[in-house]
């Protein structure tokens, strides 16, 4: 009996090691690689939105940016990957990523997908689904090291009903959400959308988020 | 009236020195939106240069350019036929970020190659010289694509 209860605590132990192990791995082999550059390719889109590429792409250096990377020029390295024959974002994501990565002198690549970007329209509200896959593969050896997907409802914020503004503030404020939805449908406006997909995927850290890189963590060592 | 002359310039002041403010480790200067509408609206091409160079003008001074800024704004230049003055602003993404130079002695290497090409149609005849103009509204109509 005792053996028994001997026997059960290695098996427990065993469990937690396999899981501490595994957590580990997701963010040791970025680590390992610890890539100071990152290359953005142009998006793929899969959604029914024409635009969501468009949106992906011109948002994503920001934080990327500011997570510590060198990160290239998207408009230059879209136009000279145009100039080599891979105009199309899904050739460039069918391509070799040593070959890339070689062409750059990057680091590391990333590339996004965009999943699902499709709005529902209502009289009062339009509610817009996305969903997008990140991942970042290795420029020397093509190995996948991190990657995340995000996927969100947005609804466009057409402000609070005024306090105690009765019932004329609340038609008032019906008249604004019926503005608000009429104008997200002619054009809508979906940077902040982008902005807060990227942002869930890169900044938990430590979570499922993207290490900092060399020229954060370089400034935190100095102060 | 003078008043409110007055007041709209301190405004419009105010609103200058407000549109670009380093919240964080560069200053960006709305560089998302920028890019964003240059992908919506390709023929404003102008305005996209523009805005680029708004972006070094601001960040400079505090040492705040962003990675990339450089290259992208000497890309631009490039696709304009701007050849010479490209090289520049290659030369300075490489300098201020090692991570960048791989691309940026392509960059230089082919833009210097034009810049030659460029300068031997102008010493050529006129015939020639007709012919680099062409070039150069091809590369510029290139460039609005």
């Amino acid at each position: 009996m005792k053996k028994n209860a001997f026997l059960f605590l290695i098996a427990v132990l065993f469990a937690f090691s396999g899981c501490a192990h595994k957590e580990l791995n997701k963010q040791d082999k970025f680590l390992s690689a610890a890539p100071r550059s990152i290359l953005i390719v142009p998006v793929v889109n899969n959604s029914i939105d024409v635009t969501a590429a468009d949106y992906m792409l011109s948002t994503l250096t920001v934080p990327l940016a500011e997570r510590g990377y060198y990160v290239f020029p998207i408009n230059a390295v879209k136009r000279v990957l145009e100039d080599d024959g891979l105009a199309d974002s899904s050739l460039v994501h069918t391509a070799p990523t040593s070959k890339l990565a070689n062409l750059f002198g990057a680091d590391v690549v990333l590339y996004v997908v965009v999943e699902r970007w499709d709005a529902r329209y209502a009289v009062l509200q339009t509610t817009t689904t996305v969903a997008v896959y990140y991942q970042i593969r290795d420029g020397k050896t093509d190995e996948l090291l991190w990657d995340n997907r995000v996927q969100m409802v947005y609804t466009p914020d057409a402000g609070s009903p005024g306090a105690g503004g009765g019932a004329a503030g609340l038609i008032a404020h019906l008249v604004v959400k019926a503005v608000v939805a009429a104008v997200e449908k002619a054009a809508p406006n979906y940077m902040p959308l982008a902005r807060q997909a990227n942002s869930r995927a890169f900044l938990y850290y430590p979570g499922d988020g993207l290490p900092p890189g060399p020229y954060v963590t370089a400034e935190s060592q100095k102060n | 009236m003078r008043a409110s002359i007055k007041l709209s310039g301190i405004l419009l002041l105010l609103i200058v020195m407000t549109g670009c403010v380093a919240h964080s480790h560069y200053n960006w200067c709305d560089y998302d939106t920028k890019m964003y509408s240059h992908y919506k609206n390709p023929a404003q091409r102008e305005a996209f240069v523009k805005g680029l160079k708004e972006i070094i003008e601001e960040a400079e001074p505090e040492g705040k350019v962003p990675p990339g800024i450089y290259a992208e704004y000497g890309f631009a230049l490039y696709e304009e036929g701007n050849h010479q003055e490209a090289i520049a602003y290659f030369k300075k993404e490489a300098d201020k970020w090692p991570e960048s130079r791989v691309f940026m002695t392509k960059l230089i290497t082919i833009a210097g190659n034009r810049a030659h090409v460029q300068k031997e149609n102008a010493e050529a005849s006129p015939e020639t010289l007709m012919h680099a103009e062409k070039d150069r509204q091809k590369s510029s109509a290139e460039g609005l694509k």
